[in-house]
């Protein structure tokens, strides 16, 4: 009786199983990293929505963040994309995992104008027009008064931890900063680097410090890039302003190094996804201006990235249907 | 049918103003209040860069030597004195000295701020049952509620740095010494109490040499507790920029250095091991004396 019982228990469960995968013919399980931003977190929501109802894919989104998710992606081969990859942390080891085939950054753009940087808020730009470049900037700390030290002026950086936090301190020595009156301001966490900029742009103070685009910041306090002057070569930023202050004796002043942001997938999903599952992404490219304006969007309404996913896909709809076949679009239009 | 198989659910539009309007409403009193309230809380922040300046400048073997006198003052033995230096000489050698006291900085002065505004809340909660079924929910919700929530809001109005993380482990850490208080206080001993009533001794009379010294040790088992609790926000307050010990368990989380990230953790659970058996110590002592004298 018992046997009979699992007997039948596993037939179901077997014939569940392939029945599910009958459904799924054209693509199989797949794993989207959900990086713990607004911008990479909305792609992969959009992702998820595009290659399970276009491409019938059964996508489940694992929280990641860049470090931790590459070696994940290079060790174990999951996830299988990362939509949003900032790929100037770790370019030697991705291009290794690439040369073996490993993974595959398929999208070099997936979003237009971004970048980081040094920037002010615009209304300190309205009194001090003169302040557009990080040399003007740097003759006046007493505009930008330090929290904890007003006789000095406070450079935010990035939180601990993050590779352009390496890069900030180094600039900082490089701009001599320390000499010009300044001092660093330790923001703790993103939430802390935000909450710097958004108090004081509410209350009309100066900001000066790092950050990047694109952001729901950018859009939402129009944020203006300090001009930082000519890039130093590539020797001195990979070999000395990102690397740790030990090893990087002599920084040279220099702009801000061109931002590598890839789509990148295992070969995992070059696999289960198929031609169609890789032409999607390789397309899938976010003008800067749409993006920015759904970060914005979220902010506003204090959304997830699951709800600006609907939102752009309702919205946007000449922006996402050159992405896909019409076979997919149709789909997607109609599962919304 | 539908009514059952669907929570009623408030309009999306609607639920959308409402939070707007709460974010709207809270950052016109930002801009409005702010800066008078970052004004109220300067002379905090003044102390806390003073006394971190102090410990950072001042020589290592003079730190170190206070700190072995505060244990020989609190404990009374020298296997804690010895032990508390000794961990100290080790957190210098392994390069988180200037972290360690920015820590002890922040923690000593918020332990204090605690027990200022701790221990008369508690005193209050003891002297009127109204006053402590309106309090207790708060203390409820300040010790479960995310730190991350009331995070938020300190950053728009205080900004970043040392005063609005100061505050982020005062909301956690005073429950503790304030709930403590208050026991101590009920629990204590009814005959005592109608005794010194007996005397003829004032409210407050009974308060200061009855009510307080009969429950300090309970105080004391507060204190204790209040301390770990601000050491155990360490991390989340250098999130909004508090400089310690924090940052460098920040750093190794999103890098997985594993050595750098157990090393801090490790120095903050030395604080902790000192903290706790000195003002333990003190406890019993306190105790032990009075039993003497009776």
């Amino acid at each position: 009786m018992k046997i009979k019982r699992i007997i039948l228990s596993l037939l179901v469960a077997f014939g569940l199983t392939s029945f599910s995968g009958i459904a799924n013919a054209a693509c199989g399980k797949i794993s989207i990293a959900n990086m713990n931003w607004a911008s990479a977190n909305f792609m992969a929501e959009v992702d998820k929505i595009i290659l399970e109802e276009g491409y019938g894919c059964t996508v489940e989104l694992v929280p990641g963040a860049t470090m931790p998710t590459f070696t994940s992606m290079q060790e174990k081969g999951e996830p299988d994309v990362a939509p949003e990859f900032w790929a100037n942390a770790a370019i030697i080891a991705l291009n290794k995992a690439v040369d073996e085939g490993k993974l595959h950054s398929i999208n070099k753009a997936p979003i237009t104008g971004l970048g980081e940087g040094w920037w002010v808020l615009p209304h300190t730009l309205k009194k001090h027009p003169e302040l557009t470049t990080a040399d003007a900037i740097l003759k006046r700390p007493d505009l930008f008064p330090h929290p904890e030290d007003p006789s000095k002026g406070g450079f935010h950086i990035c939180p601990p931890g993050w590779n352009c936090e390496l890069s900030n301190r180094n600039h900082f020595r490089a701009w001599e900063m320390e000499k010009k009156g300044w001092k660093i301001v330790e923001t703790g966490s993103a939430a802390g680097l935000d909450g710097s900029i958004a108090k004081a742009a509410e209350r009309g103070e100066n900001w000066f410090g790092y950050y990047w685009s694109p952001t729901s910041l950018v859009g939402k306090y129009d944020l203006q890039a300090v001009d930082m002057g000519e890039f130093a070569g590539k020797d001195n930023w990979d070999n000395c302003l990102a690397k740790p202050e030990q090893e990087c004796a002599n920084p040279k002043k220099s702009s801000w190094v061109k931002s590598e942001v890839f789509t990148v997938v295992t070969d995992n999903y070059k696999k289960t996804a198929g031609k169609d599952g890789m032409n999607y992404l390789k397309k899938r490219v976010y003008p800067g201006t749409a993006m920015n304006g759904m970060l914005v969007w979220m902010a506003e309404n204090q959304a997830e990235g699951a709800d600006a996913a609907i939102e752009f896909l309702k919205t946007q709809e000449s922006v996402w249907t050159k992405w896909v076949s019409s076979g997919a679009a149709k789909k997607i239009k109609k599962a919304l | 049918m539908d009514f059952f198989n669907k929570i009623p659910e408030m309009d999306r539009d609607a639920l959308r103003e409402l939070k707007k309007g709460i974010d709207l409403s809270f950052k016109e009193f930002s801009r409005e209040y702010g800066d008078s309230i970052e004004g109220f809380f300067d002379p905090l922040l003044h102390f806390l860069i003073w006394l971190e300046k102090l410990l950072v400048s001042s020589p290592w073997p003079l730190v170190i030597g206070v700190f072995g006198l505060l244990a020989w003052i609190g404990s009374r033995s020298i296997k804690l004195v010895i032990g508390t230096m000794v961990c100290f000489v080790i957190i210098g050698y392994f390069g988180m000295w200037k972290n360690c006291m920015a820590t002890v900085a922040i923690i000593s002065v918020s332990t204090l701020v605690c027990i200022v505004v701790g221990i008369p809340i508690g005193v209050l909660m003891s002297k009127s049952n109204r006053a402590e079924k309106a309090i207790l929910p708060v203390l409820d919700m300040m010790q479960t509620i995310p730190s991350f929530v009331y995070l938020i809001p300190i950053i728009m109005l205080l900004g970043i740095g040392k005063v609005p993380g100061l505050l982020a482990v005062c909301i956690y850490a005073i429950p503790p010494i304030v709930r403590l208080t208050n026991l101590g206080i009920r629990e204590v001993d009814k005959e005592t109490l109608e005794a010194s009533e007996a005397f003829g001794a004032t409210p407050f009379q009974k308060l200061r040499s009855v009510q307080i010294p009969l429950s300090l040790p309970t105080i004391f088992a507060g204190i204790n507790q209040t301390i770990m609790m601000a050491l155990a926000m360490v991390v989340i307050a250098s999130m909004i920029g508090v400089k310690g010990l924090g940052i460098p368990i920040l750093q190794s989380i999103s890098n997985q250095y594993l050595a750098l990230g157990m090393m801090n953790g490790l120095a903050i659970v030395a604080l902790a091991i000192i903290f706790d058996r000195v003002t333990q110590q003190y406890g019993q002592r306190i105790q032990k004396h009075r039993g003497q004298k009776k």
